[in-house]
């Protein structure tokens, strides 16, 4: 397949491949314009649901009062821009957010797949410690907020940690079964060629255990964006929590709609890096599972 | 050699047409396996006793190709988990070079019927494991490797990803990885099982030139009768579960054998066939009216 003179010395019947670059041609157009379609159907939805809800609260159907505006939104954006919020710069808030949700998310995600793989190898611990762990999960941790903010203060640190409760137990359980999860034959070889415990660890299980961990970094970043918006609700001098509780309070929707779509944004974002990192990290993996997890 | 009449190949070093044979030093002294009195049982999830092993005595000599054929489920494959040192024995002991395994046997081989690579890791990295396990420095275990992988006919799929491999090609970096630390026990459970016919005779051309190469003591393990006589100097019969030896038979056809396709229509390969067949065939009819009364039941 890369001979040259397959290339240049072989020349098939010409209309034959004249057949063929008329299939492909034809294949790729099509492709084309069913993408163009896609887009134009996209832009569509948009347009209906931003312009009915336009429509819909001028017309006063809709209450604008309670559900707030897409116009109102975007000034109130605006506002934020140039004059900023109560408690400061809008970057000052959006950057405090996401100071605590991104450290929350990796003393989380440490946290889990330490623990998770320690688990997963040592069978007497996971024994021991598996019913306490069920019950640590099956408790609404959303609520240790309140307890952190009573002993950690309004400070940063009582979001980082609700932030990296809520992340550690989606890693953990992912970082656990993963391991749980290894080929017994790649195990055995292992072995047999003379592999150490920790050799293994580090060439076998956790490589293993990496497409388990890296599949629940996804939710574990809304997880940790949720535990830095709820902390920051729940006592603080500044953030996007603090924002939107403000509006809140002083019955402005169009202040939280306008906070929570710069949430989205970010959340977008930092999905998007999670995204390259899985590509970067698993780009052993064959095409078609990398493509169906893509879709 | 055999390995330059398989796949295409595309050649990475210049005159890279370097013969494999013995260029790595001595290999490390191949060693005599002695099972005596071998018994494995197991107890099943329910609580029953099974025994898969029962009082198996066999010895394979230094540098001895051995295959062991049986019908499905006579403990072939947990014979060699224990002669790998992976399982213990119930009862009985393993020899191996004199000393009774106890962990896992050193200087030891496996090659499974499933592949045993890491998805995630390259041939190279693959091949390279074996001495990178035994402590040796990244770049000498990838200079080996690199060898390894030619001589195996994959020069230039060095950084292929074993999903983006074929069956065979898969199957030629698993005996590389095997036989790169240069055992003195080469360790097969039905290694070309899963191969197409002429896949699985390629296959079996290549592991005799390379066995001869660095002769370690093999224990193969196969359903094929017809390949069990074209690779080993000695075939073992098994009795069906639990499996014992019925009869062990010396393959006296001279080697080097040269092709397994066509060692297949000599005259002595017949007769030794026509002759393990009879003792086989009895024990693979046991087995199959067991399980199929065992599903009526």
């Amino acid at each position: 397949m890369t001979d040259p003179t397959a290339a240049t010395g072989v020349i098939g019947p010409a209309p034959a491949v004249d057949a063929a670059a008329a299939v492909t041609a034809g294949a790729r157009g099509a492709a084309r314009r069913r993408r163009a379609l896609v887009w134009a159907a996209r832009l569509a939805t948009l347009v209906v649901v931003i312009g009915g809800w336009q429509l819909l609260t001028n017309a006063k159907i809709v209450d604008r009062f309670f559900w707030g505006q897409p116009s109102g939104i975007v000034s109130q954006l605006n506002d934020w821009a140039r004059h900023g919020t109560a408690y400061g710069s809008i970057w000052l808030q959006i950057w405090t957010t996401f100071k605590e949700a991104v450290l929350g998310f990796v003393v989380g995600v440490a946290a889990g797949v330490i623990v998770g793989v320690l688990l997963g190898q040592f069978r007497f611990f996971s024994e021991v410690l598996s019913p306490y762990i069920k019950i640590a999960n099956a408790i609404p941790r959303i609520v240790l907020g309140s307890l952190f903010t009573v002993a950690l203060g309004l400070g940063i640190a009582a979001k980082v940690s609700l932030a990296a409760v809520l992340v550690f137990f989606v890693v953990f359980f992912n970082a656990f079964q993963g391991v749980r999860e290894v080929d017994r034959n790649l195990l055995n070889n292992a072995r047999v060629l003379g592999a150490s415990r920790r050799a293994i660890t580090r060439h076998v299980v956790i490589p293993s255990a990496l497409t388990w961990i890296i599949a629940s970094l996804h939710v574990a970043f809304g997880l940790a964006i949720i535990g830095a918006i709820v902390g920051e609700f729940l006592g603080a001098q500044r953030g996007l929590g603090l924002v939107i509780a403000t509006a809140q309070n002083n019955f402005n929707p169009d202040g939280v709609f306008a906070a929570m779509f710069i949430i989205a944004v970010l959340a977008l974002t930092a999905e998007g890096l999670i995204g390259l990192l899985e590509r970067r990290l698993l780009s052993w993996r064959p095409p078609s599972q990398a493509e169906a997890a893509a879709a | 050699m055999t390995v330059a009449s398989t796949f295409a190949r595309r050649r990475r070093t210049p005159g890279g047409t370097r013969e494999g044979r013995g260029e790595t030093g001595t290999a490390r002294q191949a060693a005599q396996i002695e099972l005596s009195g071998v018994t494995k049982r197991f107890v099943t999830p329910s609580g029953s006793m099974f025994t898969a092993l029962r009082d198996v005595d066999v010895t394979i000599g230094a540098g001895k190709f051995c295959a062991v054929v049986g019908p499905t489920g006579c403990g072939k494959s947990t014979t060699l988990t224990m002669v790998a040192g992976l399982d213990r024995p119930s009862a009985g002991t393993v020899r191996v070079g004199g000393q009774t395994v106890d962990g896992i046997t050193a200087g030891t081989s496996f090659m499974f019927q499933a592949d045993a690579l890491m998805p995630w890791k390259t041939v190279l990295a693959n091949v390279a494991l074996g001495p990178v396990f035994r402590g040796a420095q990244k770049r000498e275990a990838q200079a080996r490797a690199r060898d390894w992988v030619r001589r195996v006919g994959l020069a230039g799929f060095e950084d292929h990803h074993p999903h983006q491999l074929s069956g065979g090609m898969r199957k030629r970096v698993s005996l590389a990885a095997a036989l790169i630390n240069e055992p003195a026990i080469l360790l097969m459970d039905e290694p070309f099982g899963a191969l197409d016919v002429q896949t699985k005779a390629i296959m079996s051309n290549e592991l005799l030139g390379l066995w001869e190469q660095t002769r370690p003591s093999v224990i193969f393990v196969t359903h094929d009768l017809e390949e069990a006589i074209a690779l080993a100097d000695q075939v073992v019969v098994m009795t069906a579960g639990p499996g014992t030896v019925k009869a062990v038979y010396d393959i006296d056809l001279p080697r080097p054998r040269g092709a397994v396709q066509e060692i297949r229509f000599d005259a002595r390969f017949l007769e030794l066939h026509h002759q393990i067949w009879e003792s086989l065939r009895e024990e693979v009819e046991r087995a199959y009216s067991r399980t199929t009364q065992g599903g009526r039941s």
